[in-house]
C-alpha cells in the first residue's frame, strides 16, 4: 500500500519535471491546442478501430479481413497522437491526474484494451486473418471485437469524466490503496 | 429567449443534478458521437486515398450507419447540452462556427456516398479524383469542426444570461 503511494509520488515528480512542456502548456492558447490534437487523435484511433471490430462483427463481409492490416498503423498514429498530448496534460498538471479516480479508471481499460488486442494476437489472428471476403470471423475474435468496442467507449467516458473528479486534498482519513486525494506533502 | 431556457426544468437538472446521467453522460456521448461520426469518415478518406488498397470501396459504405448513428448521437446529446448553458454556446461566434462546419462535413460525407459509393458510374479516373478530392476536404472539415469544438470551452464571453 505504502509503495503504490510512493509509485504515484515519483510519478507526480517525475512528470512535473518535464518544466518545457509545462511553459507551452500554460501559454494562453497551450492547453486548448493540446486537447484539440487530442481530440482529433481519439478520432483517427477510435475510427479505424471500430472498422475493424465491425467487421469482425460481420459489417462490411465482403472486406478480406487481412485488407484491413494496412489501417492498424494509421491505428497506431492516432494512439502516439492521443498519447502524447494526453502526456502533455499530465506533465503540467500531474496531480490532476495521478490522484484522479476517473484518471485511475481510464488507465484501466486503457490496459484492458491492450491485453484484448494482444489476446486477438496470441490466439485467433492468424485463423480470422486467413480468411476471405465474405467469410465470418470465429467466435472467439468477434467476442475480442465486441469488448474492444466496450473498452475503448470506456476509455473515452472514463476521459471525460475526469474534470468531474478533480482531486482535493487529502484530510485527516489515511487515503486509500490508490490514493485519489493529493497528499499535503505534494504541495509545493 | 435563452433566459428562458435556463429557467426549464431540463436546463437546470442538466446543470445542477450530481447524476452521471445528466451533464457527464451528454458529455461523454458527444466525444463517443465524435468517435464514430468523425473517426469513420476519416478511415473512409483514408481508404479513398489509397490506403488498405485490398478493401473493396463499394464494401466500405456499409460502416455509414454506423457513422450517421454517430452523427445522431451527437445531435441529441448537442441539443441537450446547448439547453444546459444555452447562453454560453449562442453569445459565441465560435459556436456558429463549429455548427457549419460539422453541416460542411455532414454534406460531403452525403455527397461521398452518392458521389463515390453510388452504383451509377463506371470507377474510372475521373471517380477516382473525386473520391480523393472529397476525402481531403473531409478529413480537413473534421478536424476544423473538432478543433472549434474543443475552443468552445475557453472562447465563451458570458456562461447564463443575466438575470
Amino acid at each position: 500500500m505504502k509503495s503504490v503511494h510512493g509509485i504515484q509520488t515519483w510519478l507526480v515528480w517525475t512528470l512535473a519535471s518535464v518544466t518545457p512542456v509545462g511553459s507551452f502548456m500554460r501559454t494562453h492558447w497551450g492547453w486548448p491546442a493540446a486537447e484539440s490534437v487530442h481530440f482529433v487523435g481519439l478520432s483517427l484511433l477510435v475510427g479505424t478501430i471500430v472498422v475493424w471490430d465491425l467487421r469482425l462483427l460481420g459489417v462490411g463481409r465482403r472486406i478480406p479481413i487481412a485488407a484491413l492490416r494496412a489501417l492498424v498503423r494509421w491505428t497506431l498514429v492516432g494512439y502516439a497522437i492521443t498519447f502524447v498530448s494526453g502526456l502533455m496534460f499530465l506533465m503540467t498538471e500531474p496531480t490532476e491526474y495521478i490522484y484522479n479516480p476517473a484518471f485511475h479508471y481510464k488507465v484501466l481499460f486503457m490496459a484492458l484494451a491492450g491485453l484484448n488486442a494482444l489476446a486477438f494476437y496470441l490466439t485467433v489472428s492468424r485463423r480470422t486473418l486467413a480468411l476471405g471476403a465474405g467469410q465470418e470471423a470465429p467466435l472467439p475474435a468477434r467476442i475480442i471485437a465486441a469488448a474492444s468496442l466496450f473498452l475503448w467507449m470506456a476509455v473515452i467516458v472514463s476521459g471525460r469524466l475526469l474534470t468531474f473528479y478533480r482531486p482535493g486534498w487529502c484530510g485527516a482519513e489515511p487515503p486509500g490503496f490508490l490514493a485519489d486525494c493529493v497528499p499535503l506533502l505534494q504541495r509545493w | 429567449m435563452t433566459a428562458w431556457i435556463e429557467a426549464s426544468g431540463f436546463s437546470i437538472w442538466m446543470r445542477e443534478s450530481p447524476s452521471f446521467l445528466a451533464f457527464p453522460l451528454m458529455l461523454s456521448l458527444h466525444a463517443i458521437g465524435m468517435g464514430l461520426a468523425a473517426g469513420i469518415n476519416g478511415a473512409l478518406a483514408l481508404r479513398l486515398l489509397g490506403v488498405a488498397p485490398d478493401v473493396p470501396v463499394s464494401e466500405m459504405k456499409r460502416f455509414f450507419p454506423a457513422m450517421w448513428a454517430g452523427v445522431w448521437v451527437n445531435g441529441l446529446s448537442g441539443v441537450a447540452l446547448l439547453i444546459a448553458y444555452p447562453t454560453k454556446a449562442l453569445t459565441n461566434p465560435v459556436f456558429y462556427g463549429k455548427l457549419a462546419l460539422v453541416a460542411l462535413a455532414l454534406a460531403i460525407s452525403r455527397s461521398t456516398g452518392r458521389r463515390v459509393f453510388g452504383q451509377s458510374a463506371a470507377w474510372d479516373a475521373e471517380r477516382t479524383r473525386t473520391a480523393r478530392r472529397l476525402a481531403v476536404a473531409s478529413l480537413a472539415v473534421w478536424i476544423s469542426a473538432i478543433t472549434a469544438g474543443r475552443l468552445l470551452a475557453y472562447t465563451y464571453t458570458h456562461i447564463l444570461a443575466a438575470r
